[in-house]
């Protein structure tokens, strides 16, 4: 009976193999094997830099997949909150971990007020005008920032952001697996806020079709009002625990926009899920290019070859259907 | 419509012999609104088939390179160099519309945004052909300098950038990217091929804001990746084209010129903050008026006219 069980069993996991998203699994964790005898720093770092960027991405998705308005002042919301952090810590002595807190609380306001202000009104306009919007409320915010607190490069001095753990003679960062945690308490407590609450079905309601939820008595307005600042705390938030680690600048959250949204372009609109994978992809790929000396200005770039790709890639596959 | 004409004629009389009433400083302001009036108008071009470009900056850098680099490694005249600038600008986005140009709207407006981040990183990692991060400076600036040749050189743009954009209005150009605007399905179920003509306008703006960007690095004989893919060149047509009015030739031209006398007072006023004053003129315009100055105006004068 027993070798009868195993071969089932056997049966059962080759059946599998011809799905394509196990065959997906079983390569990426075989080249991540191959990653970690290689340069194990590239696949520790890699996965810290992909859940920083899934974290800033998530809100972004949240806005676009719901509110229908891509947000290209993102970044810029998460610079304000690196600066709210900095400005606490200077002023009170928060701990800018801490300070997540009152950003999340300060950020939902600056989410209600520039919705209420700004985002209501070209919720009907064409896309244009509504990328042209987002577009000029970065520049402002940038610009402010930049009139404010100058273009100087701020970093505070925290003891535990340079804590690191030794395996054999490979030493690597332990304080970055704090955005490991982020994006799973972030990836969860969405899916869970979407599926489980009904306001969050609400949300999901409105997301796909904007006048069937009115019809079936939803608040739209009041949905687009939650989830824009929802996400605008979010990222805030996020600023706080960026700020830890990284030294802080106007124009430091303009390349986050960017990245994000490739990471949303790749995954799918509405893909929560996908946003990790496909920021792990982004962020192991950074990480393998930074690893060799000399060529490490190019990693910049690699988004942008990354979304070309899936480009054509997808509008092959819409011509091949 | 003759008398149209001999206004046109008059500005242009007026606009070339400035030089012969005015001082260095007012022809430097000039150069500069010039300069815009060409990038403005060349988004608004673009945006008249309903894609909406970030990548200005991206452009401008890459034809301010090309015509520096060639004039320093060849020895070739500065004009041609320019116009060569404009062509390799061309030619780039040529090639990057292929591929871009599957997509529309919103993915559209975000990739050219990070291209123009892309040209100013590759330009950056090629520091043995660009000078790298310090950018690349000419022995001397076009014509030695001369202000008034300078001046006209900037004319010379502007008007080029007109009369393109003059052209594409009267000819079937402009329905073609018209109907691409409002309707994709109905411009290809009329007969149109959308993604030709997309890629053939991408080219001729790209082309014409490369064109540019080699006029305004000769009149300052300096590149540097800092300063010649700065957002400015992005954020100040667009306030511009959007503060005069889209989709025309005179609303951009209106904008620039508006924009540009505000903009040299500004930099006098604040001069670390003065781009916070475009941001805000982008996001008045378009929750207030989203037709522009001519737009509104263009109204105002039909219902007078209909009362």
């Amino acid at each position: 009976l027993r070798p009868q069980a195993c071969i089932r069993a056997i049966m059962k996991i080759s059946g599998k193999l011809k799905q394509r998203n196990y065959q997906i699994a079983v390569i990426s964790v075989f080249l991540g094997l191959i990653l970690a005898s290689w340069k194990p720093n590239v696949l520790i770092e890699g996965i810290q830099r992909a859940c920083l960027y899934a974290v800033i991405a998530l809100p972004m998705a949240l806005i676009l997949g719901i509110v229908g308005i891509i947000n290209l002042a993102h970044g810029e919301y998460m610079m304000l909150g690196a600066y709210f952090a900095y400005l606490l810590n200077v002023y009170t002595g928060l701990d800018p971990l801490v300070a997540i807190f009152p950003a999340l609380f300060a950020f939902f306001i600056i989410g209600m007020v520039s919705y209420k202000a700004v985002i209501k009104y070209v919720l009907g306009a064409p896309e244009l005008n509504q990328l042209l919007l987002t577009f000029g409320l970065a520049m402002v915010i940038e610009q402010l920032a930049n009139l404010v607190w100058t273009s100087r490069p701020i970093k505070l001095p925290l003891q535990y952001v340079s804590a690191s753990a030794t395996i054999g003679t490979f030493t690597f960062g332990t304080y970055e697996f704090i955005y490991i945690g982020a994006a799973i308490i972030v990836l969860v407590g969405l899916q869970l806020f979407l599926k489980r609450t009904s306001t969050g079905q609400a949300a999901l309601a409105v997301g796909q079709n904007p006048r069937g939820a009115k019809l079936v008595g939803i608040h739209v307005d009041r949905i687009y009002l939650l989830i824009f600042s929802l996400s605008i705390a979010l990222v805030g938030a996020i600023g706080a625990i960026f700020m830890t680690r990284h030294s802080i600048f106007p124009l430091v959250g303009a390349p986050f926009t960017m990245k994000s949204f490739c990471l949303i372009a790749m995954a799918g609109i509405g893909n929560l899920m996908g946003i990790l994978w496909c920021s792990l992809i982004l962020g192991l790929a950074e990480n393998f290019v930074l690893s060799f000396r000399g060529y490490a200005g190019w990693a910049d770039i690699l988004f942008f070859a990354l979304i070309v790709l899936v480009i054509m890639v997808r509008s092959h596959q819409r011509q091949v259907k | 419509m003759r008398t149209r004409y001999f206004l046109y004629i008059a500005i242009l009389i007026i606009l070339l012999t400035l030089p012969l009433y005015t001082g260095v400083y007012l022809l430097n302001v000039m150069d500069i609104i010039l300069i815009y009036i060409a990038l403005a108008l060349s988004w608004d071009m673009l945006l008249r088939s309903g894609q909406i470009s970030f990548g200005v900056a991206g452009l401008f850098g890459v034809g301010g390179y090309a015509a520096v680099l060639l004039n320093l490694n060849t020895g070739m005249n500065s004009l041609i160099c320019i116009v060569l600038g404009g062509l390799a600008a061309g030619i780039l986005s040529w090639l990057v519309g292929i591929a871009v140009l599957q997509l529309r709207g919103m993915y559209f407006a975000i990739v050219t945004l990070a291209l123009a981040e892309i040209f100013r990183v590759i330009i950056r990692n090629l520091p043995d052909l660009t000078g790298g991060p310090e950018g690349t400076i000419l022995p001397s600036a076009i014509f030695a300098g001369n202000s008034t040749k300078t001046y006209w050189l900037a004319i010379a743009v502007a008007v080029v950038s007109v009369l393109a954009s003059e052209i594409f209005v009267r000819t079937r150009i402009h329905f073609a990217l018209t109907s691409i605007r409002n309707d994709e399905i109905v411009a290809k179920s009329s007969g149109i091929d959308v993604f030709k003509y997309l890629v053939f306008i991408f080219v001729i703006t790209s082309a014409i804001q490369g064109m540019t960007g080699g006029a305004y690095a000769h009149i300052y004989g300096f590149v540097s990746p800092e300063g010649s893919f700065s957002i400015d060149f992005t954020l100040l047509p667009i306030a511009m084209a959007l503060l005069g009015g889209m989709h025309s030739t005179w609303g951009p031209v209106v904008g620039a010129v508006v924009l540009g006398v505000v903009s040299e007072f500004l930099k006098l006023q604040i001069p670390y903050g003065h781009l916070l004053v475009y941001g805000v003129i982008i996001v008045i315009t378009i929750l207030f008026f989203p037709q522009g100055i001519v737009g509104t105006l263009g109204q105002r004068f039909k219902k007078s006219d209909i009362s």
